[in-house]
């Protein structure tokens, strides 16, 4: 029996938009899909880091690793930096990487850790990442088979690029029919569901499953479905951006790692990529005017990349509110992307989650729609549930904090913390953070990650941590260090990476015609 | 061509040497010697033979990997299609040397000719950023050692098949699929009728001077022939 949902149609070509309609069409060959994009919309790159997912995303997809990584002046991503986040000081600084700690009791680690005498911060004793985001390096070798490393890895990307790779992937290999149009009216079915687009090219559009990717706007979700929109800015106070690009000297080192730098109101962001670094400064208006945040910008630029003339840079500024749906999927519409919510960009939240709701909806897409009211339901609890981990995570960055700034001081009062968290942290006091503590197969952010930033900010030892150091666990840091080294000397460097994979292509210049003589 | 070099800090502070395999990388080899030490290892994948120095009289032992020059029937492209590799094919681009001063320690030293040494920053750093060795030069080490250790004494071992005429020489045909045929001519192998003949006392001394393992592993490779000649025939039939 065929599908009742047969016909999708996605509205937005934005990241998510395309993102959508490559694994939708990857995974559910069956379904006909058409995507309408407004002709001449610039589209907000949601974000130009992402989870080591994408890797899979891609591989799912059809998309090459090598074809990427040069289309999208792509680079690797091993993990996060997070400086001046404890008390601002020069040696304050901690990384999130994305390799996890040694599989064992969390306790008996930390025990070791903290039993040995040297000053080795908690991400180094754990991972071998640290010491090779330190020096710059890859997280693979280029003979390796694609999407493998020899530690996990993400990427950083140039979101514009992606969307355009995204976009002729889907329409020239997987079959997507794109609609250049804006839709300006929707009609309705049986049952309320979402039956037809009127576009402004004086056509319409019939589907009978709809993706809203058109961003903020959340045009059908929120224009025409009117589902609310749960504010989270008690918690999140950042609602402003401002951002800026950075061409880069060729054979300029590469970061591994987004850094992510505190300021009196907020953090900068820094990512490289080959060829530029993008660097934004991501603030609280009610704390700090677009000014101070102009200048806090361009002292940064200019101390981090010498001789750069920070004046002849053009910001562009961004506003967003902090929140989400209360329902992300409503009838036969489920809103993806921007249109299902925003959160700043301190831990690249914004493609993940793409990939979670289009992973979770391609397992489930509904068949009949007596159970699409079930799948709404389903999607719906387990997204809220991601929603709220997600914002309890990054609160965690800041209430650790000791920063004594008016904003971080705000941010640690127990007003803005959510309940969930404020329970978390008391239970951590007693015990490391756990899979018990997240025990979701697909956790947005592991117990891996909690452990990162907890003991990479300082927070103290579990009470059940006490003397329970043992040989074994010991073995397994001392693996750890041995195996720092091993990578720190096979891996190249990410230039060096680069520049050998572009020596390596075929001469991508344009083939003339054969001059006549 | 070679350049050798003794291995030092300063001079190769940001070395980088391939680990890779392939053709360009000086894989295309038909056999490398190999010592007794490693026979137990070796014939697990390869056939030992041992072939008589025309000039010294002297035995080495080899293992190997195809049955004419250059060819190397254990390399797939960018891939050596076995767990073990003999030492003296592990090592490269690195050798044990002696002194200058002629003292009889050994060091390592490099051939900075290798394809192995890597110009444009991919491949394993041989020092760190500190000048401390890395794990891949500790390894390296440890190979070298084994194998300068291995080689010294071997000569019991030769002596040992001298005195017991234990080698004998051989001509292997090669019975390829096509038809054709290709000899093998050249090389000894163990006399196995000698050996089955050896009294009590002969194979006591063999075993407490620690050679009797190695015959036998020895004799245990030739089994690895056919399995050789399977390469060779795939490989032709994959043209």
């Amino acid at each position: 029996m065929a599908s009742e949902f047969e016909r999708l149609v996605i509205v937005g070509g934005g990241t998510a938009g395309w993102l959508s309609a490559c694994v939708l069409a990857a995974r559910r060959p069956e379904l006909d899909i058409t995507l309408v994009e407004a002709p001449d919309i610039p589209t907000i790159g949601v974000g130009e880091g992402s989870w080591p997912t994408l890797r899979d995303t891609l591989s799912v997809i059809g998309i090459d690793e090598v074809d990427f990584l040069t289309a999208c002046d792509a680079s690797f991503k091993q993990g996060s930096r997070f400086d001046g986040w404890v008390d601002g000081s020069a040696a304050d600084s901690y990384y999130h990487p994305f390799t996890a700690p040694p599989p064992g009791s969390m306790s008996e680690l930390l025990a070791v850790w903290k039993a040995q005498a040297s000053n080795t911060s908690f991400a180094e004793a754990m991972s071998p990442q640290a010491a090779i985001c330190d020096r710059d390096l890859a997280p693979r070798q280029r003979t390796m088979p694609s999407f493998a490393g020899a530690l996990n890895y993400g990427y950083h990307l140039d979101a514009g690029k992606f969307g355009a790779v995204l976009a002729e992937h889907a329409v020239a290999k997987l079959g997507v029919k794109h609609v250049r149009s804006l839709v300006t009216g929707v009609e309705r079915g049986d049952g309320g569901l979402l039956a037809r687009l009127q576009l402004g090219n004086g056509t319409s559009i019939e589907g009978d499953f709809f993706i809203d990717c058109s961003g903020m706007a959340g045009k059908l979700i929120g224009e025409e479905l009117g589902v609310d929109w749960i504010d989270r800015s008690d918690v999140s106070f950042n609602d402003r951006a401002l951002a800026v690009q950075v061409p880069v000297e060729s054979g300029s080192a590469i970061a591994s790692h987004t850094i992510g730098t505190a300021h009196r109101a907020g953090w900068l962001w820094d990512i490289a990529l080959p060829s530029r670094r993008g660097i934004g400064c991501v603030y609280s208006s009610r704390f700090l005017d677009d000014e101070e945040a102009e200048s806090i910008l361009s002292d940064y630029v200019e101390a981090k990349l010498p001789g750069t003339n920070a004046s002849l840079l053009s910001a562009r500024k961004l506003q967003f509110a902090t929140g989400h749906r209360e329902k992300f999927w409503e009838g036969n519409c489920l809103a993806i992307g921007l249109s299902a919510g925003f959160i700043e960009p301190l831990e690249a939240s914004a493609i993940v989650l793409v990939e979670l709701s289009l992973s979770t909806l391609a397992d489930g897409y509904p068949h009949s729609r007596t159970a699409l009211p079930k799948l709404a339901d389903r999607f719906n609890a387990l997204f809220r549930y991601r929603w709220d981990r997600v914002v309890d995570f990054l609160k965690l960055h800041y209430v650790l904090s000791r920063r004594d700034e008016p904003y971080w001081q705000a941010q640690r009062d127990p007003a803005t913390i959510p309940a969930s968290l404020a329970a978390q942290l008391g239970l951590w006091r007693d015990h490391p953070p756990s899979t018990a503590d997240f025990p979701q197969v697909e956790e947005i952010f592991s117990a891996a990650s909690q452990q990162y930033v907890l003991y990479g900010m300082g927070f103290p030892q579990p009470a059940e941590a006490i003397s329970k150091a043992d040989a074994g666990m010991r073995r397994r840091l001392a693996e750890v260090a041995e195996r720092s080294r091993a990578l720190a000397a096979a891996l190249p460097s990410n230039r060096t990476y680069f520049d050998a994979l572009n020596a390596s292509l075929p001469d991508r210049a344009v083939q003339g015609v054969p001059s006549l003589q | 061509m070679s350049n050798h070099q003794v291995l030092n800090t300063a001079a190769h502070a940001d070395l980088r040497v391939r680990t890779d395999s392939g053709a360009a990388l000086g894989d295309t080899v038909m056999a490398t010697l190999v010592v007794p030490d490693e026979f137990r290892q070796v014939q697990a994948h390869y056939p030992i033979v041992f072939r008589r120095d025309n000039e010294s009289g002297k035995f080495t032992a080899l293992a190997l990997f195809g049955f004419e020059n250059g060819e190397n029937l254990f390399l797939d492209g960018d891939r050596w299609d076995a767990r073990y590799r003999p030492l003296s094919i592990a090592i490269r681009p690195f050798l044990v040397g002696q002194a200058a001063d002629g003292g009889s320690e050994a060091q390592v030293h490099i051939d900075m000719d290798h394809p192995r040494i890597a110009s444009h920053g991919e491949g394993t750093r041989v020092f760190d950023e500190h000048g401390k060795p890395t794990p891949f030069l500790e390894e390296i080490s440890g190979k070298l050692g084994l194998l300068h250790a291995g080689y010294q004494t071997s000569g019991s071992f030769y002596d040992a098949l001298a005195r017991y005429e234990l080698l004998e020489p051989f001509t292997f045909e090669v019975p390829l699929s096509s038809g054709a045929k290709h000899s093998l001519v050249g090389f000894h192998m163990i006399n196995e009728e000698n050996l089955r003949a050896l009294d009590g006392d002969a194979l006591g001394a063999l075993h407490t001077e620690g050679h009797l393992m190695p015959i036998f592993m020895a004799l245990a490779s030739l089994s690895n022939l056919s399995a050789l000649v399977e390469r060779k025939n795939a490989k032709e039939s994959r043209g």
